[in-house]
């Protein structure tokens, strides 16, 4: 199956937040109580309620102000660390589209996924289990498209076949974030200005230690185990145990 | 005086065996978060949660007691001369049939280098185990790090502890009586640890 991705073209975003409300209303997600910070940015993050929120970058600069919005959510990568680290085969999951979902029935709570996420997204809901984006993955599987991108009116949030939007962006001009970072991001982003203005990775990645950690130490482990088992019971056949023998059972002084 | 010598004391063989028990409580509670492929042994406590609780209560009793161990035999443990070059020019012994006299005191090098490393990894894990006891505590970088070095001293210790179960058991005979009921024979002390034995002949 091709594989399926959400296109922002943050330029067209006027922060209208349909796409924050869109979401609640499909995933029936709560409304939840915030304060007034002075910015129009609400709520102030993602939570266990809200999979996918308008970012305010707002910058003084003299008597302007410029004004920058970002969609933040689950970027689908195809290289997911929070699909890495889970313990729990089929909690956090690679559908055939290859967008990233999850099972809360299998969720184990052991956390690994917050830290595993190199754009943080992943949070626990009062039930301490997993919740993020799941691309509205019931929809995209009935033909429909994710509540968010249905809701959008500006045309940011696009999806449909990862190598048609990379495409149609490129035939238009447009410079992507996430082509080819972590295996290729499932949510491709145009910005308006460098990744860290938005408070995006420049160059997302799964840290060496966690590479490390499932890539090397856990075969070697396995295989250390056994070879360990392995290499005792060849010992015990071929050179064999350190039989006492009756000389030891005499007066003499051993070892010397 | 009979064909035994004492080794080790009752609180020497209760202080083995609480972590020993602590030891396995944590491998069969921790494997499965080591491999999908071990997520089964889980099941041995009901649910993957309560696997991860027993993981963190059995890992606070195996800290301190095996650092009680450890401290418990440093003075034997720690001190190293040119008997122990001998031992580990010829491996201990191991690679042959043939008898061989390398003069040992109450551990040879072999179990000297594991109790030292059964103390440091112990270490190790307990530091790595605090930081990821709630893995959301700590940056993102220390957490997975830490993740990453309590899966590596937990294979590391697998396969010290296959090498030690084995040698401590089949591979040499006489030597599990020690730890079980405290003595060993005096042909046993003779043969695996002649500088020890001879102090105590002294008395």
């Amino acid at each position: 199956m091709k594989r399926k991705a959400f296109l922002i073209d943050t330029t067209r975003c006027t922060a209208c937040r349909s796409c924050q409300v869109a979401c609640k209303q499909w995933n029936k997600l709560d409304a939840e109580a915030t304060v007034n910070r002075g910015s129009y940015e609400n709520p102030p993050d993602l939570t266990p309620q809200l999979y996918n929120q308008i970012h305010f970058i707002e910058q003084e600069q003299g008597e302007d102000l410029r004004w920058l919005f970002i969609n933040r959510r689950c970027m689908h990568c195809a290289d997911a660390g929070c699909v890495k680290v889970c313990p729990s085969a089929g909690a956090l999951y690679h559908t055939k589209e290859g967008l990233v979902a999850y099972d809360q029935e299998k969720c184990i709570e052991c956390h690994y996924c917050v830290n595993g996420c190199p754009f943080d997204v992943p949070r626990y809901d009062d039930k301490q289990k997993v919740t993020k984006c799941h691309a509205c993955i019931d929809r995209v599987q009935n033909g429909m498209s994710p509540a968010c991108v249905k809701a959008c009116p500006t045309k940011t949030l696009q999806f449909g076949d990862r190598d048609q939007l990379i495409a149609a962006a490129k035939a238009a001009g447009k410079k992507l974030y996430g082509e080819n970072d972590l295996g290729g991001l499932g949510v491709l982003n145009v910005l308006d200005d460098e990744p860290g203005t938005y408070q995006l990775p420049k160059n997302p990645a799964i840290p060496a230690s966690i590479f490390f950690w499932k890539d090397v130490v856990k075969p070697l482990g396995i295989l250390g185990f056994w070879g360990a088992i392995g290499v005792a019971a060849l010992h015990y056949v071929t050179v064999g145990p350190q039989q006492i023998e009756d000389a030891d059972d005499e007066q003499s002084k051993g070892g010397e | 005086m009979g064909n035994y010598v004492d080794r080790f004391n009752t609180t020497d063989r209760v202080l083995h065996w609480v972590v020993a028990i602590a030891f396995f409580l944590l491998l069969l509670s921790g494997v499965g978060l080591f491999a999908h492929t071990f997520f089964g042994y889980f099941s041995l406590f009901g649910s993957p949660q309560q696997g991860i609780m027993v993981h963190k209560w059995a890992g606070i009793v195996f800290f301190v007691f095996s650092l009680l161990l450890f401290l418990r035999h440093a003075a034997e443990t720690c001190r190293f001369d040119a008997d122990d070059r001998r031992w580990i020019a010829k491996l201990g012994g191991y690679l042959s049939r043939k008898r061989q006299e390398i003069p040992q005191g109450k551990f040879n090098t072999g179990q000297k280098l594991f109790g030292i490393f059964s103390g440091v990894a112990t270490l190790v894990m307990g530091a790595t185990g605090l930081i990821i006891w709630d893995p959301t505590a700590y940056s993102r970088e220390l957490t997975q790090f830490s993740l990453m070095l309590h899966g590596l001293f937990f294979t590391l210790f697998m396969i010290g502890m296959v090498v030690h179960i084995y040698l401590a058991t089949v591979g040499n005979p006489g030597t599990l009586e020690g730890m079980l009921w405290g003595q060993v024979s005096k042909a046993w002390a003779k043969k695996h640890a002649s500088k020890w034995y001879r102090k105590l002949a002294k008395g």
